[in-house]
């Protein structure tokens, strides 16, 4: 008897060539590798297995009623299957495989075959490629991502989720959670959606989660909606955005470093150009020495400039720093 | 055989062969597994299996008709369909999505907008850019990355404007790009440097400005992809921590060690190549880090604190 994928891609073939629907019937009888003696039942069961693995391979299967029976009948739907070439200019070529090189062997990206198989209909999957990447995520990170992965697709799909969360002071307990979007900011996977148990959103670090469940049922169809200005770049804050009180800052970025601000502000805030080629960040922050400390950390070059306390603060903290090493 | 595929997964890669099996052609094994991007062998496995699939009636006409000898493949006929490549599906483009936004590629970058123009109907790219976020910088280091991704393709030498991390000078230097390496989401280019005359790493989001010059380089045999600094044969600065701080991990301080002591406080070695570079790293602290030994790195940290302090006044 062939094999499953076998099976599968007979299938595929078969309404991919086929002029005429054809129905789970004559599918059955053509000869494809469908067991012989088969109750109906698991035939069919298995024919809309069959079908949704090759949805997702990327076929789409266009349903019409049978005129003769009046059952379901199937054909590749070629317009909405097959890709128009894609012209790919040589350094695009050259990134997408770096890209490929990069990740196809890293544990800690949650979307590896996906992302092979992708590059495969691109023609551009190359191993060979001159990027390496480095595996020093640890295992612990890569021991996450099936729930990235899982995650993800709750997202797409709009399937509520339950887990075990592990607050920063080592409480846990159970939450139900409608998934709006992920992040990833230095290695680490975040997680944002609805906690309907304090109808509030949320973050969530996804390898501080446990016991993920995404609900099983009706697969097809959302269990909910996500609000519709939902954007998860408003989610990712900056180290210094967490806390109950938000307070505007002012960062000066020298002229020389005027061309970091785009990238340390990450999407956050406003920034302005002044007459001497410096730029003005306003920014909000919540904890005021987690502001201090990550200015310190990306100096020089970055002056604050208000509130008071902020220049205050770095003042009394540079001071004790200082007097420790007289 | 491809083992650790389940049906499903190898019925893809299957379908993602055929388009390239064109009637006529003698293929090396070795190209069509770059291209769906896996082993030889597993391409071998694959075109087996697919000999024996087609189209009713099977006769030996309906089947994928071709032979392997050795290291190449012969295709006597096209295929029975699925001949065109397919559009990528929702996950696909998720993860590309996800990967070139690692790499600097913006939602709005053109190459994403050619991708999404491949893209099944039922993704859409607004969706994927409102739900997941991998980028570390909006506006992306896309060009840098796909110059640098190139010219290491190509094995041609740069001109970069580099500002090292911890002082904030920038200095042109000619480099020899040898790898690009990705760690916990941060870029590096490793390269020889020209006027250091040895392998050195470059953070890809410091790289100010690049230049192609046209000269080509050799690349050594082995290529190191070590983008944390081997902390043997580093001097080693100690570092005492007070009780209740937050300690920085391994992405902060790459190779620190760290011992916590009865009362609550640590002590910490850090190994370094430049003091400036810890001292940074310890006022960033706010005055809960003193450091122990060294002297010239408490000097360094003294010397830096005074002058942020006066900047700061």
């Amino acid at each position: 008897m062939p094999d499953a994928a076998e099976r599968l891609v007979n299938l595929a073939l078969l309404l991919s060539s086929t002029r005429k629907h054809v129905t789970a019937e004559q599918c059955r009888a053509a000869g494809l590798g469908y067991p012989a003696g088969q109750d109906g039942v698991s035939f069919l069961r298995m024919f809309e297995r069959d079908k949704d693995a090759l949805r997702a391979a990327g076929l789409v299967i266009e349903v019409a009623l049978d005129p003769g029976t009046g059952t379901e009948a199937y054909r590749l739907d070629a317009e909405a299957t097959y890709a128009r070439p894609v012209d790919l200019t040589a350094e695009e070529l050259s990134a997408l495989r770096a890209v490929a090189a990069a990740f196809a062997d890293d544990a800690a990206f949650p979307f590896r075959e996906d992302l092979m198989l992708a590059l495969g209909k691109l023609g551009a999957a190359g191993h060979q490629g001159p990027v390496a990447t480095t595996a020093a995520a640890g295992s612990d990170v890569a021991q996450r991502m099936p729930e990235v992965q899982a995650l993800a697709e709750a997202v797409r799909l709009r399937k509520s989720v339950t887990f075990d969360y592990a607050n920063a002071r080592g409480g846990q307990r159970r939450r139900s959670v409608d998934p709006y979007g992920l992040f990833l900011r230095e290695g680490r996977w975040y997680l944002a959606g609805l906690d309907t148990g304090i109808a509030e959103v949320r973050t969530f670090a996804i390898d501080r989660l446990n016991d993920l469940d995404v609900n099983p049922r009706r697969p097809r169809t959302p269990d909910f909606e996500r609000p519709q200005g939902f954007d998860i770049r408003q989610q990712e804050r900056l180290p210094f955005q967490y806390g109950p009180t938000v307070t505007p800052a002012r960062i000066r970025f020298e002229p020389g470093s005027a061309w970091r601000a785009a990238s340390l502000s990450r999407g956050h805030g406003r920034i302005d150009e002044l007459p001497d080629g410096s730029r003005m960040w306003t920014v909000d922050f919540s904890d005021l020495e987690v502001l201090a400390s990550w200015l310190l950390a990306e100096g020089p070059g970055l002056h604050a400039v208000d509130p008071p306390e902020l220049i205050a603060t770095l003042a009394v903290r540079l001071k004790e720093v200082i007097a420790a090493h007289g | 055989m491809a083992r650790g595929l389940d049906a499903s997964m190898r019925a893809r890669r299957l379908v993602a062969l055929l388009p390239l099996l064109r009637r006529g052609d003698r293929v090396a094994l070795s190209d069509l597994a770059t291209a769906v991007g896996c082993t030889a062998e597993e391409v071998a496995a694959d075109l087996t299996t697919l000999t024996m699939c087609g189209v009713p009636p099977f006769t030996p006409f309906d089947l994928v008709d071709l032979y392997i000898d050795g290291a190449h493949v012969t295709v006597h006929a096209d295929p029975p369909g699925l001949d065109q490549p397919l559009k990528l599906t929702a996950p696909e483009a998720r993860a590309l999505a996800a990967a070139l936004e690692m790499a600097g590629y913006a939602p709005n970058a053109p190459l994403r907008a050619k991708l999404a123009a491949v893209t099944t109907a039922a993704a859409s790219a607004e969706e994927l850019e409102r739900t997941i976020r991998t980028g570390t910088a909006p506006g992306g280091a896309a060009e840098t990355y796909a110059a640098l991704a190139a010219a290491a393709e190509a094995h041609e030498k740069l001109r970069i404007a580099y500002r090292t991390g911890s002082t904030g000078r920038v200095s042109e230097r000619v480099v020899h790009p040898w790898a690009i390496v990705q760690r916990l989401g941060v870029w590096y280019l490793v390269a020889m440097c020209e006027a250091a005359g040895q392998e050195r790493v470059f953070r890809m989001d410091r790289i100010r400005a690049f230049e192609r010059t046209g000269d080509l380089f050799e690349t050594p045999s082995e290529v190191p992809t070590a983008v944390v600094p081997d902390p043997g044969g580093l001097d080693v600065a100690e570092i005492l921590f007070a009780p209740g701080t937050r300690l920085p991990d391994d992405r902060a301080w790459p190779g620190v060690r760290i011992e916590v002591l009865p009362d609550g406080s640590a002590r910490a070695w850090m190994p370094y190549r430049a003091t400036a570079w810890v001292a940074r790293r310890v006022i960033a602290h706010l005055g809960e880090a003193t450091v122990i030994g060294p002297g010239e790195v408490r000097r360094a940290v003294r010397e830096l604190a005074e002058t942020t302090l006066q900047q700061v006044q």
